[in-house]
Parts: structure tokens; sequence; C-alpha cells
């Protein structure tokens, strides 16, 4: 134990070191450039100093995570980072919403280092440093049962910041309560981090060792994704459908990550680094467009203090900007083409055909069955961006708030450019990107360099073997199409006169905002499709004058949390069960208490022949 | 030879704090306690020839024969409450369980300890049965100076436990812990006090409305 301190701290300069620091500090600049407007007005000067001080200190501690070459050190700048974006999830500390996210997250992100101390200390006990090259070096010995065991935990530790299904239920409470530039960092980066702690110690340090373990993060990162794209259509509050998407955009990533481990087990290497260099694109990709997309959020909130979309409405012509950089993050995380997200999940697509190509029978079904998972999540990520830039931006205003809406300041509308750019740059300089990536997935995976090529030419994918998988050129020709079409009406139409004009109302008279369609009735056809996950419920309250008269109707419709009910409900239920049957311990009767020492030391003296 | 008698007595004015019932008895029982616990101490000090446990049988004299027992007769005329104890065990089975305790710590003795003398198993058994008496006091006595007094006879055990086997503890030791035992009489007077002008009681079983 005498050399637990003896620490030898230096920083790791490898290319997944680099990697998350360029991620980090990409998605941090628009953020700290984009409080400049939003605090300003919202909140006090002290509240400002205050969050600087946090927000620089949760930069670092972020940077620190992904640099630090020794898992103590580690693990005190994880508690750090997670400590502090918890002040940051309480930073509106007057509402009671926030306090109570707050504390939802701290305690499980705290459940969740939990796993990963024990995870740590039983490296340790094995290797007897907390050094990484000691740590690797050691893990060859270590045997299969606590492999595996070091392997669920840190699935479990990293998997609850990460927010895999069914450990995401922070995410969608404590990313919404933050500041808007938080949150956007929260999800764009923070919980990247836990991805940066699966491949490090997974992979890096601890080494594959079992075909199961690529398989069940390949199942989890499945369901995190249709259950994180599913909530989030059902959701109509912006912020908090955004924090859905997080956790389908993770497990996205994780789909990538997974199959590049069943691969590396299956000794198909060049795949292997190519589902993960997919993988890591997708990382990349969503810290851009979620950082965008919250960064919109908070625009739309700060312009009209509310997040319900079903207040909202008819913002493109009032806020034209924000507008428009929401659109280019909806596509972009629709999968749209020519945005980065289509190239990531394309990529991603990619590695599960050639998985599906090269493996065999079992193997065949199962990455085909992932890679339907992943089309299905991508519709419905597109629909539910539908619902919410439609909902939100187009049609008239809901609320006097939305009527009122004004486009926001200079230094939050560059911010959201800056962003905005970054996906047409990642979507359109993918080759230059994926090389690079590449390396870095190749150091990560530790293989033999010369063998493994990849090349992307004019969306043509060049693999060692010679195998060519080619994005439909068709595909790209559409796009073409679509756009020159578009230039060409533009050119038609600009020459006639626009008149202003009411909506054409079928006949009907008056048609105002209450006739619009709400994002309610949008989500309505999934709601019932997915009826067997969501069990929506609702409620419906008449008061009637007389029997042929109903003067008010009420109609609530409802889903239920599936996970906070079967899951979180009973196991909290039976903690507060076990503390209240443990108080009747303490009825505040003092010669019970001492009779309580009384009765212990009589014991043992009776038995203390027995010890 | 003395100390042998000395300790019986201690051990059967032990008995008494427990069969009596009014409170200036159990003050008076505790004196007659402290006094005989400055004997055993002057005739080891007088055996073991040794200047310092003069001194420490000085301030048991000082304070446990004459300022505390004065100090809670003081509080106990001032309250004025009812003499009665509030027994939770009448005297006949209390004795029977202090019976019990005392052949417990003799079992405990002979079967643990690793004792070569008899007659310094003996003392332990009696020291400990001493302390566990006290604490037997303060569980199964109501009024709130009963609980000071089970604190004090436990205290006079364990000064008798350090003087008969390590013949007492260092000199410093025991001048702070006499310091303590007096100031924390002091002020547990003090709230027994404040505590009788505030509930017009001083029943322990009743002070139970800050429970969580």
């Amino acid at each position: 134990m005498a050399n637990i301190f003896n620490l030898h701290v230096g920083f790791l300069r490898d290319g997944l070191s680099l990697f998350f620091v360029s991620t980090i500090l990409l998605i941090s600049l628009p953020s700290a450039t984009y409080s400049l407007g939003y605090l300003k007005g919202h909140y006090s000067k002290g509240k400002i100093i205050y969050n600087w001080v946090l927000f620089v200190l949760f930069i670092i501690s972020m940077l620190l995570v992904v640099t630090v070459n020794n898992a103590l050190v580690f693990l005190i700048c994880w508690e750090s980072m997670s400590l502090i974006s918890y002040f940051l999830v309480i930073f509106d500390e007057k509402s009671e919403k926030s306090i109570s996210a707050g504390t939802v997250y701290v305690v499980m992100t705290h459940i969740g280092t939990a796993f990963i101390i024990a995870a740590f200390l039983i490296l340790y006990n094995h290797a007897g440093s907390f050094d990484f090259n000691v740590l690797r070096i050691n893990a060859d010995t270590l045997s299969a049962g606590a492999r595996n065991l070091v392997f669920l935990f840190l699935l479990i530790g990293f998997g609850t910041k990460a927010g895999i299904v069914p450990l995401h239920i922070w995410l969608p409470l404590a990313h919404p309560q933050a500041p808007s530039h938080i949150s956007s960092l929260m999800s764009g980066v923070m919980i990247k981090t836990a991805i940066y702690g699966i491949i490090r110690f997974v992979i890096c340090i601890l080494g594959v060792s079992s075909l199961w373990w690529g398989n069940l993060i390949l199942v989890l990162a499945a369901i995190s994704c249709i259950v994180g794209v599913i909530c989030a259509l059902m959701e109509h509050d912006l912020k908090k459908l955004l924090a859905y998407h997080s956790v389908e955009n993770i497990g996205i990533i994780l789909l990538g990550l997974g199959v590049s481990m069943i691969f590396l087990k299956l000794n198909l290497p060049v795949l292997a680094v190519f589902s993960l260099a997919a993988g890591l694109y997708h990382l990349i990709n969503h810290a851009i467009f979620k950082g965008l997309l919250f960064l919109c959020a908070g625009s739309v909130y700060k312009a009209t203090g509310t997040r319900d979309i079903e207040k909202l409405g008819g913002l493109i012509k009032k806020m034209p900007y924000t507008s428009a950089a929401f659109l280019v993050g909806a596509v972009a995380i629709s999968a749209l083409p020519p945005l980065n997200g289509f190239v990531s999940e394309w990529l991603t697509f990619q590695a599960f055909f050639q998985g599906a190509l090269s493996t065999t029978a079992g193997m065949k079904v199962f990455l085909s069955l992932s890679a339907a998972a992943l089309a299905l999540t991508s519709g419905l990520a597109a629909a539910c961006f539908v619902k919410a830039f439609g909902v939100t931006f187009l049609a008239m205003p809901r609320s006097a708030k939305a009527r009122e809406a004004v486009e926001v300041s200079f230094s939050m509308k560059v911010s959201m450019c800056f962003l905005g750019i970054l996906t047409f740059v990642f979507g359109l300089g993918c080759v230059i990107i994926f090389k690079n990536l590449v390396v870095v997935s190749k150091n990560v995976l530790g293989l033999e360099t010369l063998n493994v090529n990849f090349s992307l030419n004019n969306f043509i994918l060049i693999t060692a073997n010679n195998s060519t998988v080619s994005l439909p050129a068709v595909a790209l020709v559409l796009v073409l199409c679509v756009i020159a079409t578009a230039i060409l009406l533009f050119v038609l139409a600009g020459a006639r006169k626009a008149r202003q004009y009411d909506t054409w109302d079928c006949g009907y008279y008056n048609l105002g905002a209450r006739n619009e369609y709400s994002a309610t009735a949008f989500s309505k056809p999934f709601r019932v499709a997915f009826s067997f996950f969501l069990l929506p419920y609702r409620k419906t309250e008449k008061i009637r004058e007389s029997f042929y008269h109903v003067k008010t109707f009420k109609y609530e419709t409802f889903t239920t949390p599936i996970f906070r009910k079967y899951i979180y409900a009973p196991l909290l239920g039976g903690i507060f069960g076990l503390a209240r049957f443990m108080r009747r311990l303490q009825p505040g009767s003092i010669h019970l208490y001492i009779s309580y020492i009384f009765i212990t030391i009589i014991a043992l003296i009776v038995f203390m022949k027995k010890f | 030879m003395y100390n042998y008698i000395f300790l019986i007595s201690i051990l059967l004015i032990t008995y008494y704090m427990v069969i009596v019932k009014r409170l200036p008895a159990l003050v008076g029982g505790f004196r007659l306690q402290s006094l005989f616990l400055f004997l055993t101490t002057v005739s080891f000090a007088f055996e073991l020839k040794e200047a310092a446990l003069y001194i420490v049988a000085i301030l048991i004299f000082v304070l446990k024969v004459i300022l505390i027992p004065n100090f809670l007769a003081g509080i106990t005329k001032k309250i004025q409450v009812n003499e009665n104890l509030g027994l939770l065990l009448n005297p006949q089975l209390s004795i029977l369980v202090a019976l019990i305790l005392t052949y417990l710590s003799y079992l405990f003795t002979f079967n643990v300890m690793p004792f070569t003398d008899k007659m310094q198993s003996v003392t332990f058994a009696l020291t400990l049965c001493v302390i566990l008496i006290g604490l037997f006091i303060m569980i199964f006595r109501l009024k709130a100076i009963t609980q000071i007094i089970g604190l004090l006879v436990m205290e006079n055990g364990l000064f008798l436990l350090a003087v008969t086997m390590c013949r007492g503890m260092p000199f410093l030791v025991e001048i702070s812990i006499f310091l303590d035992v007096f100031i924390s009489v002091i002020i547990l007077g003090i709230f027994v006090y404040r505590i009788n002008t505030l509930f017009t009681h001083i029943d322990v079983n009743k002070l139970t409305n800050l429970r969580g």
C-alpha cells in the first residue's frame, strides 16, 4: 500500500487523447462565446463570474480526464468533473426542478463512479500500480473471471455517465436544467469522456478477451438507439428532446465501438480499425451537431422564455439565423447528406454490411439486425426533427411569447454559425478526417499498420483486401438534382412578384394557431406504433351543463415512463422501506440507546469465548 | 488484606445502590462508594509506595466524596422533584439482575482473561461487575440525575480497574480524567436543572420529542 501515493503522473500524447482533446476544445470555444450573450440580462453579475469559474474548471477537468496516464489521478479528475457539472446543473438553484434533477444526476453518477473504483481496485490489486502502462502489461495475466468482472464494472460505471439504457435516467433530467451553453458541453463532450473511458480501459488496457463483450455492447447500443429516439419522439420539451437524442447517438457511437470489438475478436483487423474509426467519427460529429442544436434551443429559450414546443411556432420569421442554424443541425442529426451525420452513420452501416459479408451464420444475422436497428433509428430521428423543427419554427406562433420573440445577440449567432459551418466541413472533408481517424483507430487497437489501408476517394471506400464499397452514386446525383431544381425554381420564381396573403384555408375562415398541427398530434402514429413500449394512456374530463351541452372538455394523453416505473421506482421504494424499518431502532428513548450498548457488552461477555 | 475488605465493601455498596428507591439515598450510596474507593487507593499507595497515588487519592476524596455528591444533593433539593427514582425494574428483580451480572463477569474473567493469580482475577471480576451495574443503573432508572450517577459509578469502576490492575494510570491522565468528570457532572447537573425548569419533570423516558 505504500506506493499508492508514489505517483508518477504524466500526460498521454497518443492519438486517442489528442482526438478527445481536440473534440473538447472544438466544442468549448463556441460554447464560451455563446455564453457571453446568453448570460447577459438573464443572471446577475456575480452569477456570471461564478459561471465562468465553473466553466473553466469544467473544461480543465475534462481535458485532464482524457490525458492523464494514472488511474488514481484519472479517478480524481473524473470525480471533479462530475461534481463541477453537478454545480452547473443546479446553476438555477432557485428552481425546484434543477435541484431534483441535480440530485438524480449526482446519485446516478456516483453509483457509476463506485463501479469504476471497484474495477480499478481489482486491476490495482493485480498489477500493484495505478500506472496505465503497468496495468496494461499486467492485465494479460488476469484470470478470466476477474477480467469479465472488471469489464462489467467498467461498462456499468462508464455506461452510467454515457447514458446507456437503462442507466440513462439522469440524462433527460439534468441536461435541460443546465444553462444552454453548458448543456451543449455536457451533451456534446462530457458524456463522450465515458466513451473515452470504455475505449481506454476496456480496449487499450484490459484487452478484448471474449466475444460476448462486443455482443453485449452491441445489444445495449442498439437498445439505447431505439429507446432514445422513441422517447425523443414523445418529448415536447425542446432540450429534453435533444437530451434523449444524446442517448440515441451514444448508442450509435457504441454500435461502432461494439462491432469493432467483435471484429477484433473474430480476427478481422481491417474491419475492426474501420468500425472503430466510424464510431469515433460519429462521436465528434455528434459533439458538433448536438452542441449546435443545444445552442439553438438556448436561443429559443432566451427569446421566448419557454422550452415547450407546443407553445412555440412561427419563429422562422422572427429568428431567421437561429432557425437556419437549427435546420442545419437537424439535417445533420437526421443523417442526411451532405452534412456530417450522414458520413459517420454511413460508415457505421458499411462496417455492419462488411461484417455481415465476412462472418458466418449466426453473426451474419446478428450484424444485420443491428444494422436494421440503426436504420430504424435514423428514420425515427428524421421524423423527430421534422416535428421539432416544424412545430417550433414554422406556421403561426402558438403563444404571445412566441409572437414577441426577437433574434438573439451577435455572439450567440456567431457561435451557432461556427458550429453550423463545422457540420459542413466534417461532412464534405470526410476524406481527410477519416484518414486521420483511421490512424487513431489503428493506434488504439495496436494493430500492424502496413496491411490496413483505407482511402475514401469520390465516396468509394477501398479496403486492403481490395473489396470496394461505394456510396450509391445515385444518391449523390439525386442530391445534386434537388439542389439544381431548387436553384432553378428560385431563379424562375424570383422573377415573379411575391404577394403577401393568408394561407389558403380550404373554405374555412379565420384559421388560427389553434388549428395548427401540434407536436402531440404529429407523434400520435408513433405513440400507437410503439404502444407496447410506451404504454400510452389518456385522461378525459368533461364538464356538462346538460346532457347535450358539454361546457368544457379536457383531454390529456400520457406515456408511461417505463424504466422509472418498473426499475427505479421499486428500487427506491425498497431502499426507503428498509430505511423506515431501520428507523424503528431509534425511538428517541435514551434508556433504549444505553441498553443497546449494555446488551452488546453482555453479548460480548457471554460469547467472548467463541471469538 | 485491607484491600479486599475495601473491595468487597465497594461491591456491597453497589448492590445497595441497585435496591434504593430514593434519590438522596442513591447520592449517599455514591458518596460511600467513593469513600471506599479512596480507602482502596490509599492502601494501594501505601503498599506500592507511590507518591502520585496519594495525590490521586486526595483528589478522589475532595471531588467524589465531597464536591460531586454535595452538588448533586444540592440540585436534587433545588429542583424539588419527587424523590422517587422511578424504577423501571423493582428492587427485587434489580438485585437479581445485579447478581446475574456479577456471575457473568466472574465467568468472563475466569474463562477469557489469562490471570494466574486468583486474587487478581477476583478483583477484575469485581471491577467489571461495578462497571456493568453502573450501566444498569443508567438504563433502568427514570430520572435524569440517575443517569449522571450511573455514569459516575461506571467511572469509579474503571478507576478501580486501573488502580488494582495497573497501579493507576499515568499521573497526567489521572488528573485530566478527574477534571473531565467534575466538569461533565457540573454541565449535566445544569442540564438537568434546565430540563426541569422547561418541562417541569426530569423523566428521561418522556423526552422523545426530538426524534427524527
